[in-house]
């Protein structure tokens, strides 16, 4: 049971840790209704776009957890040919997974007769929004992954659960304010 | 194969976007999904509260999950030995998990929103039951996902976990809306 005790030390603390910040982030929510019902695609998009960030951070950290494990990324904080193909490779999958979540949000919204709200900035603050998290998270976790595997740490153990629920409370936080302050 | 030749940034993308795709169109769904299911409980108020903690949970316990299978058939340690424990491990912080979301869930409750519609062993209970549920989808769906893409030489990273994000967004919500109706939720 050595695996089992292994994978259950490494991650119970981040794991109990990140779900009590699943329960802020329905706090946060729910104490800001009234943007969530004034602006209809903000409900619509909000899970696709807690799932596209933290889709994307996942798939980063499995990559580099991989690519630590069989050596081909060295353990040290530089720059790597395998390093900024992921980064291009996962900021072009970003940015094409985010076109076809606001075409395929504003078509709900569309053909569901709900309110299209100041298109044009909505989709700005959408776009600004993932873009920071996606280059604080690729910078963030690089760094972690590397910090614990040099410590004998499975990454992703520990940072896994971390950037999900990061996600899940960092975008709606970030998209109420740039809300709040551009509408 | 125990060593996948990982490939450029063209391979990240073919590989990756496709499966985002699939992992949009599920968290939509289960967006319309929420709104159409739960949005029409009295108890909404309490309920919408567990919910973002249980799409974090099933993502974080999930999550990992899928990478640790990926991991070690892609550097030939995977066995039914080592599938077994981490299974074994992902349920035991699932329920761990699940408790502790259903307890601060009743803090949160009589602290911040006051709503008595739900007798209080139900907030412990949602969490528990409807966890249980959406990892008995899950669970074997990933395994056979991270065969499928491996045996092909794709590479799993890229192809399980946004897939795994649409069936478990929407097996999540599907399971919650199950599990308060099997418990009598108002």
């Amino acid at each position: 049971m050595d695996y089992y005790k292994k994978i259950f030390k490494e991650s119970i603390v981040v794991v109990i840790m990140s779900s009590v910040m699943g329960l802020f982030s329905g706090t946060l929510l729910s104490s800001n209704d009234e943007i969530i019902y004034a602006i209809p695609i903000f409900i619509i998009a909000l899970p696709a776009l807690n799932s596209l960030i933290g889709d994307i951070s996942t798939i980063l950290i499995s990559r580099l957890t991989t690519h630590l494990y069989i050596g081909s990324i060295p353990p040290k904080i530089q720059s790597s040919k395998r390093l900024i193909e992921d980064f291009i490779g996962l900021l072009l999958t970003i940015l094409l997974s985010l076109g076809f979540l606001l075409i395929m949000g504003y078509g709900v919204v569309f053909f569901s007769g709900m309110a299209i709200v100041n298109p044009l900035i909505i989709i700005i603050i959408i776009i600004f929004t993932i873009m920071i998290l996606f280059f604080t998270m690729f910078i963030f976790l690089f760094i972690s992954a590397i910090f614990l595997f040099k410590r004998g740490k499975d990454p992703n153990n520990f940072l896994i659960p971390f950037v999900t629920s990061s996600a899940d409370f960092l975008t709606p936080l970030m998209l109420i304010i740039f809300i709040q302050i551009f509408i | 194969m125990a060593k996948q030749d990982f490939k450029g940034k063209a391979t990240i993308v073919k590989e990756t976007f496709p499966s985002e795709i699939v992992s949009i169109i599920g968290s939509i769904l289960a967006g319309i999904l929420l709104s159409l299911l739960i949005l029409p409980f009295k108890s909404f108020i309490v309920l919408i509260l567990i919910i973002p903690a249980l799409l974090s949970l099933r993502g974080n316990i999930s999550g990992p999950f899928i990478a640790r299978t990926s991991r070690d058939l892609i550097v030939g340690e995977f066995n039914k030995r080592s599938w077994l424990e981490n299974v074994l491990a992902t349920l035991s912080l699932s329920l761990i998990t699940a408790l502790l979301i259903g307890f601060l869930s009743i803090m949160l409750n009589i602290l911040l929103l006051h709503v008595l519609t739900l007798p209080i062993h139900m907030l412990i209970l949602i969490p528990v039951i409807s966890i249980l549920f959406t990892l008995t989808i899950s669970i074997p769906c990933s395994t056979g996902l991270n065969f499928f893409a491996f045996k092909r030489g794709i590479d799993p990273n890229n192809l399980v976990n946004p897939i795994m994000t649409a069936i478990d967004d929407f097996s999540t919500v599907l399971c919650f809306y199950l599990t308060i109706i099997l418990l009598g939720v108002p």
